[in-house]
């Protein structure tokens, strides 16, 4: 797949199997721990774990985390990601509460903030995807969750875990 | 349109209006800055205290910088009175600068407890730079220090002052600690989390007088034994600073009166930050929203607005967070209100909490606490700014919320959230990276 600038992370949820392999290449990449609570990639269960899907950052328009960073440590790299450059970020948090998609994470032992970078254009959880249910695409990005989610959500709103 | 901007005030909400006008401008204007310190990010100052930054980190704009934006700079200024009918302002040197628009953005200041002993040797604000290499000179390994006021801005700084190896004691005159920021379930927890990382609290304490005490500060108390320690920061609040504004002709209530442009009563003249009261985003009210993202858009819809584009703001979102000993505190909206219909879980063990809070179906406020090291809290911190901001109808969830208010991805995530905040921008366009500001050729 060629990657141009204007590519995002499509999640197709229906592929998702939850085998959690995005999380370990994200935290791998992110951090070089394979450590899923370091994964800016979150795969979340519905229904009671029969069935999953992939959440992170959709590289919004308005960039919410980097206009709130007070000292410009938010960017946007060549491959059109909001990008935490660390060396200027303090941890402040700021942009932990900017950000209304709860994509925008804190490290506690580096004390900066991370987030989905895309990788710089070669996004590790894609890559990793053993059902392409994570796909690297020059679409627009969109809520690829929203109507899975609300399908499954059914069953534990009747109570039934 | 304007070709001469005046930005009074070199703070958050200054420096994004200036960006922003040069983002959006058709043709070059001139801008004038006057401010009264080197522009600098107070966001930092805790970061700067503790030592994990340099000073030279804490600046948001260099004279460099300045330069290259194309902007004329007058530091170390002060306008001491605006004349809205003559379009001009006046400098404490006594230069006159005219404008074809204006912008007042000169924020808040810190205020002392009123007591005697108050201004004395040893006693400080956490406010300004100025403020902050005082009280970093004083700080040592060992060092007693008595923050005054249990707040959000004294909380800012307590991981600061822990870090420095100094024993911290906090006192409050409220029988809570943070009472601007989350409710009495979350204050309980904060403190319990604070007693155990050894950090005094001392609430229900009306302070009397502040006395030296053999070099060192002692603080009497109207009940209650003394305190005697080596330092004490004042952290009793802060006020608009508006005094300048005085007969020039702005309308001001609790601070500027603001349109949905950042305009004020006079349509050249422009406000935003901690000095302009404008629009609530919950409540639809007037408010002063004292809070660095409200400066920030404020600042970049003024700015916006001053290079002639037409850009209406929705209002500002109150949000806050604060980490204690790793304990992660964040309050969202109209957490306080107590006529909302409300539902909260703890976990007293992690210690985690959330409070919901709701009108009718959209969620309308929002306290979370939880560890810092837990990536879920951090993922709901997210959301919950996210629910509260886009007001989306939560009708499906909200039973289920109210039963599992710790549950709140799915019902982010099955509410379609994401496709209501996805055509959202504060400018009508998408963000551009800091590093983007065009500059002067």
């Amino acid at each position: 797949m060629l990657a141009t600038a204007t590519n995002v992370l499509r999640i197709h949820p229906e592929k998702c199997t939850g085998c959690l392999r995005c999380e370990l290449a994200c935290s791998y990449m992110q951090t070089g721990t394979f450590h899923p609570a370091k994964s800016v990639i979150r795969v979340s269960p519905f229904e009671g774990h029969t069935s999953y899907a992939p959440y992170t950052c959709t590289q919004c328009a308005e960039g919410w985390c980097m206009t709130a960073c007070p000292v410009g440590a938010i960017t946007i790299n060549a491959a059109g990601a909001k990008d935490v450059l660390d060396d200027t970020c303090v941890g402040c948090k700021l942009c932990t509460i900017a950000c209304p998609y709860g994509t925008m994470f804190y490290d506690p032992d580096t004390r900066k903030a991370f987030k989905c970078n895309l990788c710089g254009g070669a996004p590790a959880c894609a890559e990793a995807c053993p059902t392409a249910a994570i796909t690297y695409e020059g679409t627009a990005t969109e809520d690829w969750l929203g109507e899975f989610a609300r399908v499954r959500s059914a069953r534990v709103l009747a109570g039934v875990r | 349109m304007a070709t001469r901007h005046v930005v009074i005030g070199g703070g958050t909400a200054g420096m994004n209006a200036i960006r922003t006008i040069r983002e959006e401008e058709a043709a070059r204007s001139e801008i004038t800055l006057v401010s009264a310190e080197k522009p600098y990010s107070r966001m930092v100052l805790p970061y700067y205290l503790d030592r994990s930054i340099a000073e030279s980190h804490v600046f948001t704009a260099t004279p460099r910088v300045l330069a290259d934006w194309g902007v004329k700079a007058h530091l170390g200024r002060r306008v001491t009175a605006l004349d809205a009918k003559a379009n001009a302002c006046t400098l404490d040197d006594g230069t006159t600068l005219e404008y074809d628009d204006c912008l007042i953005a000169t924020g808040s200041s810190a205020v002392r407890a009123p007591v005697p002993g108050a201004d004395g040797r040893g006693v400080h604000s956490f406010w300004t730079l100025d403020e902050a290499r005082a009280v970093l000179a004083e700080i040592a390994p060992g060092s007693h220090v008595v923050m005054v006021g249990a707040g959000f801005i004294a909380f800012t700084i307590l991981n600061s002052i822990l870090a420095l190896g100094a024993k911290l004691t906090i006192v409050e005159m409220e029988p809570r600690i943070l009472p601007r920021m989350i409710d009495d379930a979350g204050a309980t927890l904060v403190e319990g989390w604070l007693a155990k990382h050894g950090v005094a609290i001392r609430t229900g304490a009306r302070l009397a007088t502040i006395e030296d005490a053999k070099g060192r500060k002692r603080l009497r108390f109207a009940a209650g034994g003394d305190i005697v320690c080596d330092v004490v920061i004042m952290a009793t609040g802060i006020k608009t600073n508006l005094e300048w504004l005085k007969g020039s002709g702005v309308t001001i209530n609790r601070g500027v009166i603001v349109d949905d442009h950042l305009r004020s009563s006079v349509p050249n003249v422009y406000a935003a930050g901690d000095i302009a009261e404008g629009r609530d985003l919950i409540t639809g009210e007037p408010a002063v929203h004292a809070i660095e993202p409200t400066a920030q858009e404020h600042g970049r819809v003024a700015g916006a607005n001053m290079a002639g584009k037409d850009v209406r703001y929705r209002g500002s979102l109150i949000i806050n967070i604060v980490e204690v000993c790793h304990l992660d505190v964040a309050s969202f909206g109209a957490w306080d209100e107590a006529k909302a219909e409300a539902a909260s879980g703890v976990k007293p063990d992690r210690p985690a909490y959330r409070k919901l809070l709701w009108r009718g179906d959209r969620l309308t406020g929002a306290i979370i606490l939880g560890p810092s090291s837990d990536i879920w809290t951090t993922n709901d911190v997210g959301m919950l700014k996210g629910l509260v901001q886009s007001g989306v109808s939560l009708a499906r969830f909200k039973a289920y919320l109210k039963r599992n208010p710790f549950d709140i991805k799915p019902a982010f995530i099955a509410s379609k959230t994401t496709s209501a905040l996805l055509p959202e921008t504060i400018l009508g366009r998408p963000s551009k990276a800091p590093g983007n500001t065009p500059v002067a050729v």
